[in-house]
């Protein structure tokens, strides 16, 4: 490769085009494999649930929050966050129940990790977030706030409880 | 030749042709600017620092514990198991945030980019009285700021999301920060146009390019936040309005957010690129490739920022796969930096006597502070980089979103690479500002040493201690706080990294303020590594200093990238309707 040639296009080096192609190649794998992880297995991130006016939850579903059993293993919890603590404080399902959650806040952001289960996102006033998970193992597991909401914000957490699919008797939300 | 640009060089260079890397005696001028910008700069960081490893201690059940018995073994009083800079944890943490990744690094960047501009323009910058407007604008921000948030009134760390409301000193001191810094830059602008005007076809060297490219990106990324801060957080911290959209707020913030990482990075990559092969002796590897980088960095680093927003309930599934996408794009230009860096090291180690396919990277100088620091950086950006992959990932997100997993990412990144090359910077740079020696390098060097080691150790500790659940920003260390047996584990794990950084940070600060009273050094030995000379044997097409171009291409991909996510996250029905709570903060 003569001096003149370098002269009109960018000069790459042999190892450098290797490595441009392996990242290519690398990225794109990575990128086809999460698109495949939501297609085929379900794993997406917080869905949008609507709108719903923060200053008159009391006119929507958050006026009641809680555990509703819709038949089957499919339960829907109604959960409403506020400095600091979640309504309800505590939730029953029995093992192998499906949980979709609908959640907002009644003042500023906060956020929401269940224990060893892919439920993680950012509640925010004015907005409805919505999850679901399943929960397969019998045990006590938080529900914790993730966003900071001011100086009592490590307190804020709530439990779900699995119970074994045996001593299931029924399913109840308590306040 | 181009004629000889007024020079800022000593009296006996006019003479000489001027070489492509000059010793330098630093001009009066020069010294106070950049002197004056990293004295606060380092006085931030300072305060920054130390809020830093008291919050590793407050959270580790053992450190707690510890405490707690030591305490009571010596007022026989079990209950007074926290001290005053334990319990303002939330403070500490907004103190920690802001001092360092705000206001250090702006100081720290505008510093440095003055000293870059003026050493390889080989011009003075276009305005002076501009340089100092913007450096005490800069000042009064961080004052004001700083003001709110040690007297309480503007706890909301450093990400301040509204409804959430601080006093209003905080968000103008915010605000002046940045429109400081806006000045620094066209200042900067106008000092490379000026020198383009005079060097007609010529290549601008690498370094006032990577400047360039950080400080377009830098304007059009802070134009989200002003926003934000001054429709929503200023008015409704002066009462004038009641209500904001939480969601939309974000949206602005994200807008900035991401480029601000770059806006860190990119004087990194400035060291790594153009300073680091004139310390090991070698040419770079590739200048046009890091061209291509910076410009890609400009470019591709805005239209990202929605994978901060993965987790919220006001924004498309469909917004997400797409920044997911672009994420992944601007992986790119660190993977070429990657090649090229360590190209260029290994030239440099086969320069002493390697001969095999690995043996280059240990016959490297990693005894000497100043590149031992920058090669522990790289070293700890290869886990930010596989981290922040993985954050970056759409739906793996959801396993990591808010917990102290990010929290060691960015510190693999922030306090690693970037910290560890300012590091760097620093001391060479000090000596030249200070005509002193550096205090004791081989405090130096131990200071990158336990830097490193410590950080490793806290972002691996904290990382797992994500994977158990423990949240970020959380005062795990109060009474009534839940802490699973996994998560303090963990905890304790990353105190054991806050004994060592501790440690560090008081060697880095020895060695910094000794510097201003070391013994005197002949200003003839110093050499400032910047080139002033683009390298004539390399291509790069012109288009790439075509900065119009480049300004319509960012407008335009932003405007497709950000305008759905912006329309979608409006709420018409109830929007704006959510209410300030300055109560909380405070």
């Amino acid at each position: 490769m003569s001096e003149q040639h370098n002269q009109q296009h960018i000069h790459i080096d042999e190892y450098e085009r290797q490595w441009i192609t392996g990242i290519t190649i690398m990225l794109g794998v990575f990128f086809a494999t999460l698109l495949a992880g939501a297609a085929i297995f379900g794993v997406r991130p917080t869905g949008q649930g609507g709108f719903v006016n923060p200053q008159k939850l009391d006119e929507t579903m958050f006026a009641e929050p809680g555990l509703r059993h819709m038949g089957g293993d499919e339960y829907e919890a109604v959960i409403l966050a506020q400095t600091w603590f979640f309504q309800p404080n505590s939730m029953t399902v029995p093992e192998g129940a499906t949980v979709t959650f609908h959640v907002t806040s009644r003042d500023v952001i906060h956020g929401m990790i269940i224990e060893h289960h892919n439920v993680n996102f950012e509640i925010i006033p004015g907005h409805i977030a919505e999850a679901r998970t399943t929960f397969h193992e019998p045990g006590e597991y938080k529900i914790i706030c993730s966003q900071y909401c001011g100086r009592a914000h490590q307190n804020m957490f709530a439990t779900i409880i699995v119970e074994p699919a045996e001593d299931a008797t029924v399913a109840q939300g308590d306040e | 030749m181009a004629t000889l640009q007024p020079t800022l060089g000593n009296e006996a260079r006019k003479n000489k042709p001027i070489m492509t890397h000059p010793a330098v005696r630093l001009l009066e001028h020069e010294r106070w600017q950049v002197g004056a910008h990293l004295v606060v700069a380092f006085i931030a960081l300072l305060v920054g620092i130390l809020m830093g490893p008291f919050q590793t201690f407050r959270r580790s059940p053992w450190m707690q514990n510890t405490y707690g018995n030591i305490t009571e073994a010596i007022t026989g009083n079990a209950e007074l198991i926290t001290t005053p800079i334990f319990t303002y944890y939330y403070q500490a943490l907004t103190l920690h945030g802001v001092l360092n990744a705000l206001v250090f690094t702006t100081f720290f960047i505008m510093g440095i980019s003055y000293f870059v501009v003026q050493r390889s323009l080989q011009r003075p910058m276009r305005s002076t009285l501009a340089v100092w407007l913007s450096f005490w604008l800069m000042v009064v921000g961080m004052v004001l700021a700083g003001y709110a948030i040690v007297t309480g009134q503007a706890t909301v760390l450093f990400t301040f999301y509204p409804p959430m409301l601080a006093h209003w000193s905080f968000y103008l001191g915010l605000t002046l920060v940045v429109v400081g810094s806006w000045v620094g830059v066209f200042n900067s602008l106008a000092t490379y146009f000026a020198w383009r005007k005079d060097n007609p076809g010529k290549k601008v060297p690498l370094a006032t390019y990577a400047i360039i490219a950080n400080f377009i990106m830098w304007f059009t990324a802070t134009l989200g936040v002003a926003v934000e801060i001054l429709t929503m957080l200023l008015p409704m911290s002066l009462g004038i309005i009641d209500t904001v959209d939480p969601q939309v707020a974000r949206v602005f913030f994200w807008f900035f957010g991401h480029p601000l990482v770059y806006f860190w990075l990119i004087p990194a990559y400035v060291s790594w690129y153009t300073m680091l092969p004139e310390q090991l002796g070698v040419k770079l590897f590739s200048d046009t490739m890091g061209r291509i980088a910076f410009l890609a960095i400009a470019v591709v680093s805005i239209p990202i920022g929605v994978h901060h927003l993965f987790q919220d309930p006001g924004v498309s599934e469909i917004a997400k796969i797409y920044h997911s996408a672009l994420t992944f794009v601007v992986v790119a230009p660190s993977l070429l930096t990657a090649f090229n860096v360590a190209a260029t090291m290994e030239r440099a180690g086969r320069k002493r006597g390697a001969t095999n396919l690995i043996d280059w990277t240990w016959k490297l100088p990693w005894g000497n502070p100043v590149i031992a620091a920058q090669f522990c950086g790289m070293l700890l950006f290869i886990f930010g980089g596989i981290s922040g992959i993985m954050n970056a990932s759409y739906n793996m997100n959801t396993a990591l979103h808010n917990t102290t997993w990010v929290v060691g990412h960015f510190h693999t990144t922030l306090a690693g690479a970037v910290f560890l090359t300012y590091i760097s910077i620093t001391f060479w740079i000090l000596p030249m500002i200070t005509r002193r020696k550096l205090y004791r390098p081989g405090f130096a060097l131990a200071h990158v040493y336990t830097w490193f080691f410590g950080m490793l150790l806290f972002a691996g500790t904290m990382g797992r201690g994500g994977m158990a659940g423990a949240t970020r920003r959380t005062d795990m260390g109060a009474p009534g706080a839940y802490v699973s047996e996994a998560m303090g584990f963990w905890m304790n794990g990353a105190a054991i990294s806050g004994v060592i950084l501790l440690i560090s940070s008081v060697l880095l600060y020895i060695v910094l303020v000794g510097t201003f009273f070391s013994e005197k050094q002949d200003e003839s030995e110093m050499k400032a590594p910047v080139a002033t000379e683009a390298p004539e044997d390399e291509y790069a097409p012109p288009i790439m200093e075509k900065w119009r171009l480049w300004v319509t291409v960012i407008i335009i991909s932003n405007i497709i990238m950000w305008g759905p996510v912006l329309i979608q996250a409006l709420d018409f029905t109830y929007g704006f309707w959510v209410t300030g709570r300055p109560d909380i903060a405070r």
